[in-house]
């Protein structure tokens, strides 16, 4: 069997870890949902604010704020809850005190990385379905049916983008410990022109012409095509093709700063310190 | 060290330079920033032996066996382990150590003792249904079997050491570090913890002990190595660390008829071979005597005895291992 086979192996073992730790903290399961129930209240509100013309149409499909805002709060909580957790997974067993157990197994540290994250990418869409399905049911969204694959796929394919960020994250931390925050404050400018939570073309004119590179802009764009617009694979598919190297790339980036912070850290004869 | 193939049972393991030991370490220096934890280290553990790395806190025990499991890097120096290079901090080197580690945080506390032990039989390789097994047979052997659906947070200190056994056993390795394992445990607790580490030895794993715990190594190393501020300040058996025993305080249980010691008196006696403290105490019968340089314990009982103070009772105020640590850590006696 090749390494990289049993190395893929190992990762359901990690998957029934987390599920254990987080089934025994099953309050927090709860809290999590009514935090998102209490977001998409707050959304709603605001939506009866907002003059659903001045908005962007898609695929000349008019939306609500509401429709508009959830899209973006989906791929919004996508980019924080699993940034965090993935950057946080390595500082999580460095407080624990289980990051050396791991380490001093036959286990690859990128399998100990994406091991320690693969419950919370299996458990995140759970999440926005529940967020979306809430929504839909309470204030009667109007999504696409058609759209909803073209959409599944782009944020499949933005997933290594948000798990590199993180996984970069993760390596700040094993290095300077405290770090992480840079990456996420780099992470929050990414969000902010990015067109989540309100249209870039609010943004001053040379901001907008800068958001509209962003990986994240063209997700959600894209997303909001396909979910909102009904666009399909054909419009969804250019997205797809310019996210999928620049998430590719910036995972196997991570995963190479994961490597060297973990190396350096060897040479230091500081892993495991806190 | 012979190179060669060898041909077994995992095919990735293609070639490794065989030692006859299972733990090789030559010259291993190790610097903290200009703090000098390692000095010209070496060491040398046979494949079921159990070898005591002994020495004070911050002697570099813990920096030595974090090298020999790969964790850190040595600044200089070669370790091999189980033959292989421990600096290269290979998968086949991870495959063939188990560790038992001083903390009691080197488990899940919120997941049961036997899915931690699941998982990182997993980790090393093994399928579920065979690593179920497995977590089973070790949690047997170490008396846990009733414990195995309890949350690791719930096991007492003596319970997470004999988990951090069981999971040494999951691998049958050849080569068990174990760092510190005892210093939390009670009497029967360590007893027990060191038969199983017996049991890991007598099938032929190589065992580097390491403690501070000078009582526990009589009758349980064959050999061992004293460390002190980074430098080996002895290496050999434990019968050869007890010929630097060089005991000079002694207590000593006195009467004088009906009446207590005249402490004076005592001292007046013993002169300048001996001095004598007062009880240990007050009303004990219990006092400590020193002896001077070149002074023998024959004499200052003799000269109590001719004063008239009876000497009940004698014995050394510590064990032979204690007073060669200390004649060799230059510690105040």
């Amino acid at each position: 069997m090749s390494v990289l086979a049993v190395e893929a192996l190992k990762i359901p073992a990690f998957i029934r870890r987390d599920f254990l730790v987080a089934w025994s903290y099953r309050m927090s399961f709860v809290t999590d949902l009514v935090g998102l129930a209490g977001q998409a209240l707050v959304f709603y509100f605001i939506s009866q604010l907002v003059d659903s013309s001045k908005l962007p149409t898609f695929q000349g499909t008019e939306v609500t704020y509401l429709e508009f805002a959830t899209v973006g709060l989906l791929l919004g909580a996508f980019i924080h809850f699993g940034m965090q957790n993935v950057a946080q997974a390595v500082r999580n067993e460095q407080l624990m005190g289980t990051l050396e157990s791991l380490l001093v197994t036959p286990t690859a540290p990128y399998t100990i990385q994406l091991g320690s994250v693969a419950f919370v990418f299996l458990y995140l869409p759970i999440r926005i379905i529940l967020l979306v399905g809430v929504l839909a049911l309470a204030f009667g969204l109007n999504f696409q049916a058609e759209g909803v694959l073209p959409a599944l796929a782009l944020l499949i394919t933005f997933m290594p983008f948000v798990w590199g960020l993180g996984v970069i994250s993760a390596a700040v931390i094993v290095t300077f410990k405290r770090g992480g925050g840079l990456v996420g404050m780099g992470a929050l400018a990414l969000a902010f022109v990015s067109g989540l939570y309100f249209p870039i073309e609010l943004l001053p004119g040379w901001l907008t012409s800068i958001a509209e590179q962003n990986p994240i802009a063209v997700a959600v764009e894209g997303m909001r095509d396909a979910l909102l617009g009904g666009a399909g694979w054909s419009e969804v598919g250019s997205s797809i093709l310019l996210l999928a190297p620049l998430s590719l790339g910036l995972l196997f980036a991570g995963l190479l700063a994961f490597e060297l912070a973990l190396a350096r850290e060897r040479r230091l004869g500081t892993v495991g310190l806190y | 060290m012979i190179e060669t193939a060898v041909r077994g049972t995992r095919p990735a393991r293609a070639l490794r330079l065989v030692s006859p030991s299972g733990i090789d370490a030559e010259h291993v220096v190790r610097s903290f920033r200009r703090t000098l934890a390692l000095d010209d280290v070496s060491l040398s553990v046979r494949p079921g032996e159990i070898h005591a790395l002994l020495g004070p806190n911050g002697a570099g025990k813990t920096t030595l066996v974090r090298i020999l499991s790969g964790l850190i890097a040595p600044t200089s120096g070669t370790v091999r382990v189980a033959g292989l290079n421990a600096t290269a901090n290979s998968r086949d080197l991870r495959s063939d150590i188990g560790i038992i580690p001083s903390g009691d945080r080197s488990f899940y506390l919120r997941i049961s003792g036997l899915e931690n032990l699941v998982f990182f039989a997993r980790l090393h390789g093994l399928r579920k249904r065979h690593a179920a097994e497995r977590a089973y047979e070790v949690l047997e052997h170490v008396g846990l079997t009733d414990a195995a659906r309890q949350r690791v947070g719930e096991y007492s200190h003596g319970m997470q050491k004999r988990l951090s056994v069981a999971r040494a056993l999951l691998t049958k390795p050849r080569v068990l570090l174990v760092d510190e394992a005892t210093h939390d445990l009670d009497p029967d607790g360590s007893r027990r913890v060191q038969e199983l580490v017996q049991e890991i030895a007598a099938r032929g794993a190589a065992v580097l002990w390491a403690t501070q715990r000078l009582d526990e190594i009589r009758g349980f190393a064959g050999a061992v190595t004293l460390l002190d501020r980074g430098k080996v300040r002895f290496q050999g058996s434990v019968p050869r660390l007890i010929e630097h025993s060089t005991p000079r305080r002694f207590v000593v249980r006195l009467r004088n008829g009906a009446g207590g010691i005249e402490l004076q008196a005592a001292q007046r006696a013993l002169g300048v071979r001996a001095r004598i403290t007062p009880p240990i105490e007050p009303g004990s019968e219990h006092h400590v005597i020193a002896l001077a340089e070149g002074a023998v314990l024959g004499d200052a009982v003799a000269s109590l005895s001719g004063i008239g103070i009876d000497v009940l009772a004698c014995r050394q105020e510590r064990s032979e291992i204690e007073e060669a640590f200390l004649a060799l850590t230059d510690k105040p006696a």
